[in-house]
């Protein structure tokens, strides 16, 4: 014991103070800071600059109609932006501010001439909403910034909304009929858990975002383990190790050491998501709150755990087997193979966590690190005696493999020269 | 006390045998060196005295014991292979090698300052292992198997890659070493050091012992039947000769092996009365020449 961890400290010394291990570590918060807090930065700022447009209809009244609704929907974003509604209503980037102007000239000079005033940027841009457009079925929008679809896709419904009260109103009905006639409502999936359960969307999103790491660092340092031992098999140093440590303690404190670097980078990560989700965040609060239970993250710790301690084990074996980086990578795709399976499948899971493909990817010991922490974030209602099973087949494939990747790891280890095949490893493992 | 006893030690893998009903013994003290052609299984036997592998059959006694990992702390290993962590300073490495034999971090730090003083090389102590040369490399690896004060030192082909300083430098430790009465092994192929430095030897070949025991017994007891014949002129007289059984001319002399019940005096004759003598010497056989003799027979 007092071996392992001497190993270990080493192992994980090392390896956190590594250029890499740094900028892993602060190059993903940032990652997540770029795609939370910049777009949202990026918005405020532009949300102060206002442009100017014009409307050109058939009449005034379809005029003033448009302008109407294109001036109340921003007025809806803006509030929105800032009382905090649900995250869904409210955009990463709020649409550009417009001055509405109008005009009911429709004749083609003053089609040329509004171009014109866009194309020397007096102007930012024109609606041609005139009746032959309409009946057509599609309005112009001349505009210098033709790729801005979120204005685009902004405007379409303002306009569209306009049209519509327009061809009511022609029709003789009062404004509050056509604003009950117009009413839109929202249809919010309900877990049966009541009131009190996650937002689904977010619960899907937090479970794949968890899913994602929960894969690539049990896939990291899985391989970070295999090139380990393959670097103290090729620099020869194994030897001198092994006057002193027996091979089983070398093993276990490497994979010991490497998984400890693994989660003290999962913990800075979780740290930093934690304060930007109660900060930069706040105004979502309400959204993420039931997402990230204790629970969960208890789970995806047991899982999270169970997985790397199963895949490092078996990396251990194929490093101790291989002579060089290109056999190791041959060998780490087949090994890693049930992982990236899972994680192809994952999307197939959350939709449907209780079929029987998601019930036996999550009993499979070697895909179930990934399926059954979906299933468990996705449906709490997940049958305990699956989860019990999941973790207890778990333990056991784990406990087999130490003793057999042990067997491979002690006889690899001193073995130089050509790649061993399969029945060469068969005798490995018999030997005493 | 003998150090280390092994009683007919066997290692095979597969079909081939390594290790065949290998007995010999090291007491305390001693300089034994353990020599033999490559792939001899010299290195397969060190491997079983420190645990690294298992003999199929046979006994082996570490410290008077059967052997129990915790004696590896009282052994220094110098492997033939020499490896180290590249990437990490000197210093970290042998206080990290120094914790796995049982040491305290502060004592281990200590003692690695001091022998890489000795040494000569206590200025890289924090530069790392990829930084330094072969040689510097060499020496790192040799206080890390020394650095735990260790009463049993197994070096394999202790002197491969040094120069004659550094060779010198080490040589001198581990004389020191054996004043201490500490039990030193040398593995190797290379008999002219073994010549200077061991007490006692045993010769292996494919897995078997050939020859054992105590080296000033094992040279006299080819008696001195050698002669080395330094000589300006004619040096006819070694072909056909009856007296000369064998020769090795190596340009500058001549070493000769005298036929069986030939007299040396005759031969000197027989030289003086062709070319000049400037030396003319009787001998025990060299090491070399006696593991030449006793593996080409057991090859034959």
């Amino acid at each position: 014991m007092h071996n392992i961890l001497i190993i270990a400290k080493r192992e994980y010394l090392e390896r956190v103070r590594t250029r890499s291990f740094v900028i892993m570590t602060l190059f993903i918060p940032l990652l997540m800071f770029g795609l939370t807090a910049v777009p949202t930065m990026l918005a405020n700022r532009r949300s102060d600059e206002t442009k100017r447009m014009v409307v050109v209809a058939g009449d005034r009244d379809t005029a003033e109609m448009i302008r109407s609704r294109i001036e109340q929907k921003q007025e809806q974003e803006k509030s929105a932006g800032k009382s905090g509604l649900k995250l869904r209503q409210k955009r990463s980037l709020p649409p550009t501010n417009f001055t509405v102007e109008i005009s009911t000239n429709a004749a083609d000079s003053e089609r040329a001439a509004l171009t014109a005033q866009v194309k020397d940027k007096k102007l930012d841009a024109f609606l041609w909403a005139t009746p032959d457009a309409i009946k057509a079925g599609k309005l112009d929008f001349v505009t210098n910034d033709v790729s801005s679809f979120i204005d685009n896709g902004f405007l379409g419904i303002a306009v569209n909304d306009a049209l519509r009260r327009s061809a009511l109103k022609s029709k003789g009905l009062k404004d509050e009929d056509i604003e009950a006639s117009l009413q839109s409502v929202e249809v919010a999936p309900q877990s049966p858990l009541g009131k009190n359960a996650p937002n689904p969307q977010m619960m899907f999103i937090a479970t794949l975002g968890m899913v994602m790491v929960m894969y690539v660092t049990v896939l990291l340092y899985g391989v970070n383990v295999m090139r380990s031992i393959l670097e103290e098999k090729t620099s020869r140093i194994m030897e001198v190790m092994l006057s002193t440590a027996s091979a089983k303690d070398l093993m276990a404190g490497k994979i010991l050491g490497v998984g400890a670097v693994g989660l003290t980078q999962v913990g800075i990560w979780a740290l930093t998501a934690g304060i930007f989700s109660s900060s930069a965040l706040v105004a979502s609060a309400d959204l993420i709150k039931g997402v990230l239970s204790v629970k969960l993250l208890l789970y995806f710790g047991v899982f999270f755990l169970l997985g790397y301690v199963l895949y490092s084990t078996l990396c251990a074996a194929v490093g101790s087997m291989v002579n060089s980086e290109q056999e190791a990578q041959q060998m780490q795709f087949l090994v890693m193979m049930p992982m990236i399976l899972s994680v192809i499948f994952i999307v197939n899971i959350f939709q449907h966590p209780s079929s029987t493909i998601a019930i036996f990817g999550s009993l499979f010991p070697f895909t179930a690190p990934l399926v059954m922490f979906s299933r468990i974030a996705i449906q709490p209602e997940t049958p305990v005696w699956q989860i019990a099973a999941s973790i207890a087949l778990m333990i056991a494939t784990i406990y087999g493999m130490v003793v057999l990747c042990g067997r491979i790891y002690r006889v690899g280890i001193l073995m130089y020269g050509k790649k061993p095949n399969l029945p060469e490893i068969m005798k490995w493992i018999k030997y005493a | 006390m003998q150090t280390i006893e092994l009683s007919n030690v066997r290692k095979s893998y597969d079909q081939f045998v390594a290790v065949n009903n290998l007995s010999f013994s090291i007491s305390q003290g001693a300089v034994f060196g353990l020599l033999g052609p490559n792939g001899a299984g010299k290195t397969s036997t060190i491997r079983m005295m420190i645990g690294i592998t298992a003999p199929d059959s046979g006994q082996i006694n570490l410290f008077g014991k059967p052997f129990e990992r915790k004696s590896l702390n009282k052994v220094g290993y110098l492997p033939e292979e020499r490896g180290l962590y590249k990437k990490m300073k000197i210093i970290e490495q042998l206080i990290f090698l120094g914790e796995l034999h049982g040491m305290t971090a502060g004592n281990a730090r200590q003692q690695a300052v001091n022998w890489c003083k000795r040494l000569e090389i206590d200025a890289w102590l924090q530069k790392k292992v990829e930084e330094l040369s072969k040689g510097m490399q060499q020496k790192i690896q040799f206080i890390a198997a020394l650095l735990h004060d260790p009463d049993f030192i197994i070096m394999d082909e202790p002197f491969f890659g040094l120069d004659p300083v550094n060779a010198t430098l080490l040589k001198d430790v581990m004389l020191d070493l054996k004043k201490q009465g500490k039990t030193i092994l040398f593995s190797t192929h290379r008999m002219d050091q073994v010549e200077k430095l061991c007490d006692s030897i045993c010769l292996i070949n494919k897995g078997n012992a050939v020859l054992q025991g105590d080296l000033k017994t094992i040279k006299s007891g080819y008696g001195k039947c050698n002669v080395q014949i330094e000589y300006e002129g004619n040096g006819d007289f070694l072909e056909k000769n009856p007296l000369v059984s064998a020769y090795n001319n190596y340009g500058n002399y001549v070493e000769v092996r005298l036929a069986p019940g030939a007299d040396a005096q005759q031969l000197l004759h027989m030289v003086a009365e062709r070319s000049r003598i400037n030396k003319f010497e009787l001998m025990e056989p060299s090491l070399e020449e006696i593991f030449i003799n006793t593996v080409g027979k057991t090859n034959a």
